[in-house]
């Protein structure tokens, strides 16, 4: 029987992990998928690449801010020689590109299952008010700024320390006027205007992952609570929540905006108010968490793809844990020798 | 809110408290988790004074001030 050949990113299993080693996983859990998973990796030291009990094969690929149509052009080489059916992108800089493309991949026999642009436009952090006032929760106080003057003005109507955000992306906190300052131009430089500043909040960390179906109906979700982050805000030790505000929240955003594809909602929560932190348009690194207690999302995904049947909906228990660990793999020259010289294992 | 809070509690027999909607996680003693038992079933603090005579020895005097004041800790959590 012809297998199924899914390509996925964010195979950089380090201190800052990408969601695509999870996501391999919860595939691979799902037997009847038939699945091959193969690794769309930048560096030939991603740790997914040398990982075959869960990647089969995997190819370099450019950097997806580069020329589309030789991003384009590498996808069409990897169906032709190899085979793929599906690509899951995982990191945030390749979100546009698969977003802008879809139609035409889907058109090269490529798969994709994401929200269009202007879905994807809307949980940019300067839509977050409208959808904060949808769904229910709390906004922290935010300023969009474009200008150093205007810095300075929200800054003392908010009070440090605080948050200077980019509009999708990067967030740093910033205790003085001059480190803010030194931030805007950093975050404006990458991401663009306007720039965010945002009070500090305290609370919680409670998050949410969920698939909605592009028609209005969440597929699967799960609600957790972060323990234990590392210094980069990774989540090391985290448990299964049932905080039904946040999971009611998730239901309304994926309902009125008919959300397509993986989302994670991430919350900070300081007793009855639940703050509305970012949209995540993608699985998170921790997806598999989602699929140890019995929520398998890239395979319902995967399922709704091709038109395969779908379990009744999935339900899971508060108070799972999920612990994350370091673990050395030993291996031969081989691998990276054909990544660095061939592009592909 | 709270009283779903309350209800919601998982408790086990010694005495690990997991609050679902929160994550948060506690512990209490013994004492401490017969209290927490009879107020998920909706007794008042009159009663489970008078409950807690019958099942433990040595009680303190001033015992209804007692689960008061647990009963108050509790509050600080929004647990009840």
């Amino acid at each position: 029987m012809k297998r199924l050949k899914v390509g996925l990113s964010g195979i950089n299993n380090v201190d800052n992990p990408g969601p695509g080693v999870g996501i391999a996983r919860s595939i691979r859990e799902d037997k009847t998928l038939n699945a091959e998973i193969i690794g769309l990796a930048y560096d030939a030291m991603e740790p997914g690449i040398y990982m075959d009990w869960l990647i089969d094969k995997s190819f370099m690929m450019p950097y997806p801010s580069g020329d589309p149509e030789s991003y384009l052009e590498r996808l069409l080489h990897i169906k032709k020689s190899h085979g793929l059916d599906i690509v899951i992108p995982n990191l945030d800089a390749e979100l546009p590109f698969y977003i802008k493309y879809q139609d035409r991949l889907r058109d090269l026999g490529i798969m994709t299952f994401l929200p269009d642009i202007k879905q994807f436009k809307l949980r940019g952090k300067d839509r977050l008010a409208d959808i904060a006032k949808t769904t229910g929760l709390t906004l922290p106080e935010t300023r969009l700024v474009n200008t150093v003057e205007d810095l300075s003005d929200a800054a003392a109507e908010l009070n440090f320390p605080l948050m200077v955000k980019g509009v999708f992306y990067k967030a740093k906190k910033a205790t003085t006027l001059n480190e803010a300052i030194s931030h805007f131009h950093y975050i404006a430089a990458e991401w663009g205007y306007p720039v965010l500043l945002q009070e500090v909040v305290s609370g919680d960390e409670l998050n949410v992952i969920a698939l909605g179906s592009g028609t209005g109906e969440t597929m699967a979700m799960v609600g957790i609570k972060k323990l234990w982050i590392t210094e980069l805000g990774k989540i090391w030790t985290g448990v299964t929540v049932k905080n039904h505000r946040m999971l009611e929240a998730t239901e309304t955003f994926i309902n009125t905006y008919q959300w397509k594809g993986p989302l994670e909602l991430e919350c900070m929560v300081d007793g009855d108010t639940i703050y509305l932190i970012e949209i995540n348009p993608r699985f998170p690194a921790w997806s598999y968490f989602a699929t140890g207690v019995g929520v398998n999302l890239p395979s319902i995904m995967i399922r709704k793809l091709l038109d395969k049947k779908i379990p009744a909906k999935a339900d899971y228990e508060a108070g799972k844990l999920f612990i994350r660990y370091t673990y050395e793999l030993i291996t031969e020259m081989d691998l990276f020798q054909n990544m660095v010289t061939q592009g592909e294992t | 809110m709270s009283r779903e809070r309350l209800q919601q509690l998982a408790i086990n027999d010694q005495g690990f408290v997991f609050d679902p909607s929160t994550g948060e996680a506690y512990t209490v003693n013994p004492t401490g988790l017969f209290i927490l038992r009879k107020l998920q079933q909706q007794l008042s603090v009159k009663e489970i004074a008078d409950q807690m005579k019958e099942e433990f020895d040595q009680l303190p005097e001033d015992l209804v001030r007692d689960i008061h004041d647990f009963r108050e800790h509790l509050q600080t959590f929004k647990l009840v």
